[in-house]
């Protein structure tokens, strides 16, 4: 498992070895020049909003007259101290719930012999779909300690107990059942590209199916479930919907939920708010400097040039256990909040005053629909977010590949700048990078702003860690030995890229466009300033629906958009599945 | 399908509207209405709800159907935001703006024309900040509750502070929330009386951040009772919702909006006439029956189900006021109301 010495290679390529010794500080420069305008330049912004009252495009950099009077405000508030302990509890507590379905699953899926495992592995990414303004309404429809579904089911049968989402517990069983995939989306794929021989070691030495799982499988995937963790955790950071919707009538802020009000009433404290974003952008960045620590140092390589066959263990009558745990999930996290949707979409009002009245189908009706659909937006909407989602996935992960293989792939001078600046969006809450990437391209010549180029650059410049986190699993596990095979074959760099990396990487490659699709169709923070009359988003029209006060139309268009993307997906995937089984017969 | 009744209705309203010739000068002259047909088209900025607001361009484009009437929404401060920093770079796309906060708007004043419609007598002066800004929406407050579960509905705003109302049976929008609901909790306090915040908060209210998820809380059962502008929950009224509204003796506290034409407008004309119909008898009418609206206006053209003229005052702040209590009062609120801000 030990990489050969590659510092050996560069003299053995011979002539390739001379265009990239001019080449790689030309491709570093290239992609940092890139960074440097997606998210230094914005970032830039916000630290001159923070650190002064004044709008920089408004009042010009002359009127800077920097001050820490914003920083020394937000540490001081109490508030704030309330709303950070209340975003720890909350995601991290989200966090662990995550790594444990997520694992759990990925495990059942791709390491055993449950049955209808595909169908399984497909459902369980559905709660990604769900923008979390969505998954927030739904669960306190379900989830409310007066009126909700739950209770009155409870209630119908004769129970006593009351369940109550309006509660930190509630925030932190909704954070983790719905990030829970990207907890699977990393782990799954660490699973599925492992060597079983190292399974099979530890087996023939006698440990025990749960030892090995233990000793051997997890400690493997580490890098990815910490990478899936850390990512759900800042993930959840940044998450406005579901706390707006179950913690506000609990009156819990958090974070996102506090930067909101800032910039939301009027007037608004957007240099408070910046304040406020650059202290959570504190907490990522410890996180990730931990991140590091842990992993520098260790050769999580697993996917060599020796062909394996992933194996599925043999659960025996255990099978229809682990079927049943998933298909208990699958209603928890599918079920249970679509039916909520529905009822909500198709009633003309939620007043269900007890068990018998959820059947009284004269409370039914479409006209939540017909109104959704006689809005002329609507349309214009679902046409605009798909053309954006589609930019902004090719786009974005075009750049996500370049930088993760410059990243991860290469010891080139500045890939340590280019990691950084990559992993910075992550830690910049949606509604307050918004208006950094206002401030910051409002004045770019040409015709950029008021186009939805602006929104896809945006959604590529927030999501770029995301999609080069969903791809670095991918890098690390692709073993040197298969690239240094290729450049000793005599091919140059270009054509390893395309002849190895591209098609190991592909799945990855696949998976966090699809990603950034659904991240770009959800994206509602950034697009709320960079939108104009002829290019509004679905994202935008579905707060409008909420902000109005009118769970029926919320809950009818978040329905149609969360059609339009699991057909999407179901494209995606069957397209992607028919070009991996091409090249595989290429192959 | 009742919504589509309501439409109905209103088409047919807009068309027994038809004035005489002459009156069509209440929304400008016959050169106006000719330029701005020319122009045919006109960005209008909002921070009211989107829905409601497109019922406004429908029924102005019944009357001038060749005008296109495109709409930007979003909430209060992220609008005045976008406006300051559009208007800055040069690429301010508003030609009209309607914004409720009457201070924030007063404070950008430079970036609007002058303008003033041609019923500019027919205002209330105390609702007026500016000569370039006009009321064109007017909310009014009104207290709500769910008829399925309040026996005994409260008929005052001193009833909110009864015994039999407590633990969270009534919702109330946060007082730091803008400049609505600071309207509204300023009378309580000028008007009901210095304690009256705390009668209040000892009752036990929910706290909501915001008038909307409020009036749906409501509809839902979540909350039994709420203060709520009347426009929020009129229309689920209208639609058969289990809710019901009513305007209280003591009096009720309006938001007159702040609306202006941007000096950068490039369609002028079409966005002139666009505020005249709107601050018209017309525009203000459709707004109260359809809408749920009050009006600004010292005779208003039609008035709200079980509006009494005679029995109901409406409670305008003074605007020197209005700026200057906000934030130690506001402050105190968060404190007796237990809200952490």
């Amino acid at each position: 498992m030990t990489a050969t010495s590659s510092a050996a290679l560069p003299e053995a390529i011979g002539p390739a070895a001379a265009p990239r010794r001019w080449g790689a500080p030309l491709w570093v420069g290239f992609l940092l020049i890139v960074l440097a305008f997606l998210v230094i330049y914005p970032l830039l912004m916000l630290l001159f909003g923070a650190l002064s009252d004044s709008n920089p495009v408004v009042d010009g950099f002359g009127k800077f007259n920097p001050s820490l009077e914003h920083f020394i405000n937000v540490l001081g508030n109490e508030n704030v101290h309330y709303a950070f302990f209340n975003a720890l509890a909350a995601c991290g507590g989200g966090t662990l719930l995550a790594v444990a379905i997520g694992l759990a699953f990925s495990w059942i899926v791709v390491r055993t012999n449950t049955p209808f495992k595909r169908f399984i592995a497909g459902a369980s990414m559905i709660p990604l779909f769900v923008p979390p303004l969505v998954a927030g309404v739904a669960w306190s429809i379900l989830g409310s300690p007066k009126t909700g579904l739950i209770n009155t089911v409870f209630k119908w049968i004769g129970i006593d107990f009351r369940i109550d989402f309006y509660s930190l517990s509630g925030l932190i069983v909704v954070f983790g059942i719905y990030y829970a995939p990207y907890v699977y989306m990393f782990t799954a794929s660490a699973l599925q590209n492992m060597d079983p021989s190292l399974e099979e070691a530890s087996e023939v030495s006698g440990a025990s199916a749960l030892t090995t799982i233990f000793t051997v499988t997890f400690p493997l995937i580490a890098p990815a479930i910490l990478a899936g963790s850390l990512l759900s955790f800042v993930v959840m950071l940044g998450i406005y919907g579901v706390p707006a919707a179950l913690g506000a009538p609990a009156n819990i802020s958090v974070l996102t939920t506090y930067i909101f009000k800032l910039t939301a009433w009027a007037p608004p404290l957007y240099n408070t708010a910046a304040a406020v974003a650059i202290l959570l952008m504190m907490v990522t960045a410890i996180l990730v400097w931990a991140q590091q620590r842990v992993l520098s140092g260790k050769s999580y390589a697993t996917v060599a040039g020796k062909a394996f066959r992933p194996r599925a263990l043999n659960l025996g009558p255990w099978r229809w256990f682990t079927f049943g745990l998933a298909v208990v999930y699958l209603f928890v996290v599918v079920v249970l909040p679509t039916l909520a949707l529905i009822i909500a979409a198709f009633r003309k009002f939620l007043f269900i005053k007890n068990f018998d009245a959820l059947f009284d189908m004269k409370a039914y009706g479409l006209s939540h629909f017909n109104s959704v659909f006689d809005n002329p937006l609507t349309m214009l909407s679902i046409w605009n977010t798909l053309k954006v989602g589609v930019i902004t996935a090719l786009i974005g992960g075009v750049l996500a590949f370049a930088i993760g293989y410059t990243v991860y792939r290469t010891q080139v001078a500045g890939r340590r700048s280019i990691d950084l600046l990559s992993t910075i969006p992550v830690a910049i809450p949606g509604l307050v990078v918004g208006v950094a990437y206002l401030w910051a391209w409002i004045g770019l010549p040409g015709g950029l702003y008021g186009t939805i180029w602006i929104l896809a650059l945006a959604f590529v410049a927030r999501f770029i860690p995301d999609t080069v986190k969903a791809l670095s699993t991918s890098f690390m596990q692709i073993h040197r030995e298969l690239e240094e095979a290729a450049w000793i074959c005599g091919r140059g760099l270009l054509g390893t890229i395309a002849t190895i990396m591209l098609p190991l990487a592909r799945p990855g490659l696949v998976a966090s466009m699809t990603l950034l699709f659904v991240l770009a169709v959800r994206e509602l923070g950034s697009s709320l300033f960079l939108y104009t009359s002829d290019t509004t988003v679905m994202a935008v029209l579905l707060l409008d629906y909420y902000e109005g006060g009118n769970v029926g139309k919320t809950a009818a268009f978040s329905l149609v958009q969360t059609l339009i993307l699991a057909v999407l997906l179901g494209m995606t995937n069957w397209l992607s599945r028919g070009a991996a089984q091409s090249s595989a017969r290429v192959g | 399908m009742k919504r589509r009744t309501m439409m109905a209705g209103l088409a047919g309203a807009a068309a027994s509207w038809t004035l005489p010739a002459a009156a069509q000068d209440e929304f400008g002259s016959k050169e106006l209405i000719a330029a701005a047909e020319k122009e045919g088209s006109l960005t209008y900025y909002t921070a009211n709800f989107a829905e409601v607001e497109q019922e406004v361009i429908k029924a102005f484009n019944k009357r001038f159907p060749k005008i296109k009437v495109s709409m930007v929404r979003a909430p209060g401060g992220q609008l005045i935001t976008r406006i300051k920093t559009e208007a800055a770079a040069g690429k301010l796309a508003a030609d009209v703006v309607d914004h409720s906060d009457r201070g924030l708007m007063n404070s950008l004043s430079d970036l609007f024309q002058d303008y003033t419609p041609p019923n500019a007598s027919d205002y209330r002066p105390d609702a007026l900040v500016s000569p370039k800004l006009w009321p064109g929406v007017t909310l009014g407050w009104a207290i709500a509750y769910n008829t399925q579960l309040v026996k005994n509905a409260p008929k005052t705003w001193m009833d909110l502070t009864k015994p039999e109302y407590k633990d969270k049976q009534i919702g109330q929008v946060v007082g730091p929330s803008g400049g609505t609901t600071w309207t509204r909790i300023m009378f309580e306090r000028q008007v009901l009386g210095e304690d009256y915040w705390k009668k209040q908060a000892a009752v036990g209210p929910a706290l909501y951040p915001s008038g909307a998820p409020l009036s749906d809380a409501l509809v839902r059962g979540e909350v039994s009772i709420a203060p709520l502008l009347y426009n929020i929950i009129y229309t689920k009224i209208v639609d058969g919702a289990p809710a019901e509204a009513i305007f209280a003796p003591e009096g009720v506290p309006i938001i007159p909006y702040a609306d202006g034409i941007t000096k950068t407008s490039k369609s002028p004309n079409a966005s002139r006439l666009f505020m005249n119909w709107r601050l018209s008898k017309e525009g203000q009418a459709f707004a109260i029956k359809n809408l749920g609206n009050i009006t600004s206006m010292k005779e208003p053209p039609a008035f709200p189900k079980g509006w009494d003229p005679k029995a109901i005052k409406v409670w305008v702040p003074k605007f020197d006021e209005f700026e200057k209590l906000r934030a130690p009062w506001l402050e105190e609120w968060n404190k007796t109301y237990g809200y952490r801000q």
